[in-house]
Parts: C-alpha cells; sequence; structure tokens
C-alpha cells in the first residue's frame, strides 16, 4: 500500500469531481462552436478522473512510499511555508518596506543563520535594491503603508 | 533575407536592447553559478522584469540569461563538482578533477570558449534551419496547430521517466490550469468562482516562477544540509591558444550532438553533452585522460549544451513547442507579450525573430567577456551563505510575483503552485509536464473549436489534410516509443538478471 499515492488519489478524484461538477454551469457559447465552453475542460476532467482512479488502484496493490523527511525538516518546512502566507496576508497593510526585512530575516535565521549582522543587512539590502528596481526603475506600485509615500 | 538580418542587427544595436542583453548574460552568469538555481530558474525569476519591455528586448534578454548560464552552471560544476544546470552534468567529470589539481582557470577558460564556440555556431543551424521550417508552416490551419499542440504535449511520455500515470495526472493538472478564466474562443467565464481576479485566469508566468523556483527553494529547504564550498586551491591560470586547438575535434563532436538534441524537443543539453562525452573519448588521441583531468572532456559537454541554447529555439519559434523548461519560459515570455510563435511571427514580425538572432551573437561574445571578468568573483557566488542565497530568492519570488499585475493575486498563485510544485517533485510527479500543460492547453483547446467550426463539425478534418494527419501520427509514435523502449530496458533487465544470478552464485 502506497500512502501518498493513495492520499494524491483521492485529492485528484474529488478535484475532478468539483471540477466537472462546475464544468456542468459554464454557458453555452453561439451555435456554430460546434463543441462549446464546456467540451475540453469536461474532456480533462473525465480524464484525471480514470487517471486518480488508476493511482488509487495502483496505491492499493503496490508498496514503497518516498522515505519520510526528519520531523525537523517537515517543521522547517512548513515554518517558512507560513512566514509566505502571513506576509501576502499582512504586507498590502503594512506595505512592502515594512513587510519584507522582516520576513527576509526570519527566513534567514529560521535556515540557520544566527550571526545578527549576517541576518539583518542582508534583509535590509536585499529589500531596498528591490525597491529600487522595481519599485523605481520599473515603477511597480507597492503597497505603501504607514511610511507612505517612501 | 539580408535586410532582415540588418534589421534585426538595427533591433539587436540598439542601446537599450544591448543593455539588457548585458544584465540577462550577466545575471545567467550568476544564476547559473549559484547553487540550486538552474538555468530556467533564473529565466523564470527573471521574467517579471520584461514586462514593460519591447518583446523582442525582452526575448534578447531572457536568451541572455539562457546563454550566461550554461556558462554559470559549468562554473559550480568545475568548482564544487555540483551541475548548477542539467546541461552541466558531464562538465562535472574532468572539470572537478582539473580543478582539484590546481587547474581551475583552465578548465573555466576552456568551458567559455568552446561554450561561445558552440553558442556561435548554433545561432547559425538555427537560422539555417528554422527559416526554412517556417515557410513550412505557412501552410498551417487550425487542424495543423491542434495536431502540433498534441505533438507537444506527447512529448511528455519521453521526459517524465517511469511513472507515466503521474506525468500524465502533471499534465492534466497544468491543462485545467489554463481554462480558468474567461474561454479565450466563446467569452464565457469559466471556473471563477465569481471571484474577478480568478475570471482573468492565472498568468503563465506566476504558475511558471510557483512550479520552477518556489517548489526548488521549498524543496532545498525540505532536503536541508548546507551544500559543498569550494575547497583546494583556485588557480585562474587560463589556457594556452594551442591548448585550445587540440581541443578541435572534441568542440566538433560537442557541436554535432548539440544540433541533433536542439531539434529533438524534450531534452535540454543534459542527453546531447553525455552523449558528446562519451564520442569525445572514443574519438580522442588520449582516451586515457578522460575522467582524471581532461580537458577534451570539459570541450565536448560545453560545446554541445551551448549549441542547445541556439538549437533549442528551432521548434519553438518555428512551431511554437518548446521542448525543455528555458524553452518553455520563453513560450511564456512570448505569450505575455502577445508574440504568437509560428510561422507568422517570421512574416509579420520580423524585428523580433531576426533581433533574436543577432542578439544571441551579441549574448555569446557578451558571455565570453563577462566570463573572463567573473573569474575571480565567481569563487564568492559559488560560497555564498545558503539561508542567505534562499532568502534573498524568495524575496525575489515575491516581488516579481507582484510586480505582474500590481497585485497580490499573483502572488497566491506562486504561493499555491510553489507548494504544489513541492508535493509533486517529492512524491513523483512532473513540473515540466504540468508547465507544457500550462502553456499548450490554450492552444490545443482553441484549435481544435476552430477547426471543427471550419470543418463545420466534422472531425475527419484532422486526418484528410496531410499535415495534421502526419503530425497526429508523429505524436503517436513520439508518445509510444519511449513507453515501448522503457518496457523493452525492462524486461532485458530482468532477463540479464536471470541469468547473472547463477553466475555470480
Amino acid at each position: 500500500m502506497r500512502r501518498a499515492d493513495l492520499v494524491a488519489g483521492v485529492l485528484l478524484l474529488a478535484l475532478a469531481g468539483v471540477y466537472l461538477q462546475q464544468s456542468l454551469g459554464i454557458e453555452r457559447g453561439f451555435a456554430s462552436d460546434r463543441l462549446g465552453p464546456a467540451f475540453f475542460p469536461q474532456l480533462l476532467g473525465a480524464t484525471l478522473a480514470v487517471l486518480a482512479g488508476a493511482l488509487v488502484v495502483r496505491a492499493v496493490l503496490k508498496r514503497s512510499d518516498p522515505t519520510p523527511l526528519p520531523p525537523a525538516r517537515v517543521g522547517l518546512l512548513w515554518a517558512v511555508v507560513g512566514l509566505l502566507v502571513g506576509y501576502a496576508v499582512v504586507m498590502p497593510y503594512v506595505g512592502f518596506l515594512l513587510a519584507t526585512p522582516p520576513l527576509l530575516a526570519a527566513v534567514t535565521v529560521a535556515l540557520g543563520l544566527r550571526q545578527p549582522l549576517l541576518v539583518v543587512a542582508p534583509a535590509l539590502g536585499i529589500t531596498l535594491v528591490l525597491y529600487a528596481v522595481f519599485g523605481r526603475l520599473l515603477g511597480v506600485l507597492f503597497p505603501r503603508g504607514p511610511l507612505g509615500g517612501w | 533575407m539580408l535586410e532582415r538580418f540588418a534589421l534585426g542587427a538595427q533591433v539587436a544595436f540598439h542601446p537599450t536592447a544591448l543593455l539588457m542583453t548585458l544584465v540577462g548574460v550577466a545575471w545567467g552568469i550568476v544564476g547559473g553559478a549559484l547553487p540550486g538555481i538552474s538555468g530556467s530558474i533564473a529565466m523564470a525569476l527573471l521574467l517579471p522584469l520584461t514586462f514593460g519591455m519591447d518583446p523582442a528586448v525582452a526575448l534578447m534578454m531572457l536568451a541572455g540569461v539562457y546563454v550566461g548560464a550554461m556558462y554559470g552552471g559549468s562554473i559550480i560544476a568545475i568548482l564544487i563538482s555540483t551541475p548548477g544546470t542539467p546541461g552541466a552534468a558531464a562538465t562535472v567529470v574532468d572539470g572537478y578533477e582539473l580543478h582539484r589539481r590546481g587547474q581551475s582557470g583552465k578548465a573555466l577558460g576552456v568551458s567559455l570558449v568552446t561554450g561561445t564556440i558552440g553558442g556561435v555556431v548554433g545561432v547559425f543551424i538555427l537560422v539555417g534551419m528554422a527559416v526554412p521550417l517556417s515557410k513550412i508552416a505557412l501552410a498551417f490551419g487550425p487542424p495543423e496547430y491542434f495536431a502540433l499542440g498534441v505533438f507537444g504535449l506527447a512529448l511528455i511520455s519521453s521526459f517524465v521517466g517511469r511513472d507515466l500515470v503521474k506525468g500524465l495526472v502533471s499534465a492534466l493538472l497544468g491543462l485545467i490550469l489554463a481554462t480558468i478564466g474567461i474561454d479565450p474562443f466563446a467569452g464565457t467565464p469559466r471556473f471563477a468562482f465569481g471571484n474577478v481576479d480568478l475570471l482573468s485566469g492565472v498568468a503563465a508566468p506566476a504558475g511558471m516562477i510557483g512550479l520552477f523556483a518556489v517548489s526548488e527553494i521549498l524543496h532545498q529547504i525540505a532536503e536541508g544540509g548546507d551544500w559543498e564550498r569550494i575547497r583546494g586551491r583556485y588557480s585562474t591560470q587560463l589556457p594556452s591558444l594551442r591548448e585550445i586547438w587540440s581541443l578541435r575535434v572534441a568542440t566538433l563532436i560537442g557541436i554535432v550532438f548539440g544540433t541533433i538534441e536542439g531539434l529533438l524537443p524534450g531534452g535540454g543539453g543534459a542527453i546531447a553533452s553525455f552523449i558528446a562525452y562519451n564520442e569525445a573519448k572514443r574519438w580522442s588521441k588520449r582516451p586515457e585522460e578522460f575522467g582524471r583531468g581532461s580537458l577534451e572532456g570539459v570541450a565536448a559537454p560545453e560545446t554541445a549544451n551551448n549549441v542547445v541554447t541556439a538549437t533549442a529555439l528551432i521548434p519553438l519559434l518555428t512551431f511554437g513547442i518548446p521542448g525543455s523548461n528555458s524553452a518553455a519560459i520563453l513560450l511564456a515570455a512570448m505569450m505575455l507579450h502577445g508574440v504568437q510563435p509560428g510561422p507568422a511571427l517570421f512574416d509579420r514580425t520580423p524585428h523580433i525573430v531576426y533581433g533574436l538572432f543577432v542578439g544571441l551573437l551579441v549574448a555569446n561574445v557578451m558571455m565570453l567577456v563577462l566570463g573572463y571578468l567573473a573569474l575571480r568573483p565567481s569563487i564568492a557566488i559559488v560560497n555564498v551563505r545558503r539561508p542567505l542565497l534562499l532568502s534573498g530568492i524568495l524575496g525575489l519570488v515575491l516581488v516579481g510575483a507582484y510586480s505582474i499585475n500590481n497585485r497580490m493575486f499573483e502572488v497566491w498563485i506562486v504561493l499555491v503552485t510553489g507548494l504544489v510544485g513541492y508535493a509533486m517533485r517529492r512524491y513523483g510527479y512532473n513540473v515540466l509536464a504540468m508547465v507544457l500543460g500550462l502553456v499548450l492547453g490554450f492552444m490545443v483547446e482553441a484549435n481544435l473549436r476552430r477547426s471543427l467550426l471550419i470543418s463545420l463539425g466534422d472531425p475527419w478534418v484532422f486526418f484528410t489534410r496531410p499535415i495534421s494527419a502526419v503530425l497526429l501520427a508523429l505524436a503517436l509514435a513520439t508518445f509510444v516509443s519511449p513507453i515501448l523502449r522503457r518496457v523493452r530496458e525492462e524486461r532485458r533487465a530482468a532477463h540479464a538478471e536471470g541469468v547473472a544470478r547463477p553466475a555470480a552464485g
């Protein structure tokens, strides 16, 4: 039994189900468009369902999962993902310049670099370079936050 | 023809174009030399930067990254025995050996010079083949483009490896992602769940940054550990002209196999460089040196993978079929700038095509100069601390994603596709297959429906038109042959095992 494939197969089956169900609600296009806007998605959804089914059947018959990651690494991975999600939530309110250095510093620390200077200086430097290149040179409009026009 | 090159030169030698190509090549060398950042990731990271640019300049810049990354990849291959790009895997063998013997500069110099030769020759092969091929493609209508898209998807079976089911699932996920948003043909909304952001669809560049770059960063975080640092003495003494002349046979072999692989989509330089390495060994006067620090062992694979930087553009420019990660990113850049690859590209916008041709030549010359200047600083690049590199790349990813449309939506897309991409890598799915689905989905669906509109619903249109029929047959062959080969190999392996076991016992 392959647990990872079984989980993936079930998730993909669910995805195919939702996708097919949603495709039923697609409006019909014009008459000479024989297949219509729903045909291709339904073909994809049905194929995905078949393949996901195959994955489930195979998972039940076969064995061997990939070697599991050490728990510390999994924790690290989720910590970084959590930081990224938190950044994406907070950044529009706090602004680019205030949100980015703490994120970069936190990721650097999480990945094992502890010397304060090596953590803080690059975090500030990278933020400023990105701001200069994208914000100033390329005219990207970053969320400004309380810093206002800066 | 000549006046088109004059036009191309005009575009490529424009100061802005020169500057952007220079930036592209420099970033390519740095990106390729950074541990864990391959050429295609370096390209994906730079993609958002090209938004405001003229399409010709944007493509030149990205092609410059591609060219520069080939040399950057060989820097890290030679100095810490880690291939920076898949194409540099064969370079590791003798390149690292040369570095261990204190001949780092010679190895890097050979890689640089033969790589430049390969890149320049590659451009001429590209022009020689792409222009006539684009004439054939002039006869293409919707059924042919549909067949071509199917052919592109059929390539998946040649690179997904053992697990075809997972490879196909990966491609389907990409195709499904491509159907979100306004239906390109009838204009009806699909799978938007009433969300305004989803209505405009998933921008291919955002999906690619997530699938290629973010998933790789997460993969490296999960793998943990620090990477190798440069050990041993690092000499910057370059090879002599005589030494370089002695590599002519190896270089020629590299050119031959680089050309062949570029024409067969699905590679990316890795296969060509290995074959070139083996052939160079076979034809060498001193085959015993291979594996023990042979300059020829660096020259052959490096020539081959630099030829591929140009020849991989043949299927992309003429037919719109990307054969590798890097070509897929170039295709995304074209779509982003509203440039449709194919015969019309050569006819209607010659300044883009010929600008790119000339720009590639320029990029190769720039690589030679910048690569020489980078000989000393490359130590600092290769030895960068991993936490700093990964957090810096994350910063670049987030900013790049945001700048695609000046909004957070693409940042979320990048994060979600990054997580999905990481899970796919970990459990044996294929990220490139998903990207191929994402970029080819529209081409397949729109041309399928357009064909049936023309044929008044007759599905035989795909088989009665000769080019379309041939392409579909080729697609079938392309899809089936790797599967058959794998089955045969497994059978032979099982057989060999059965024979070997009693003998060993």
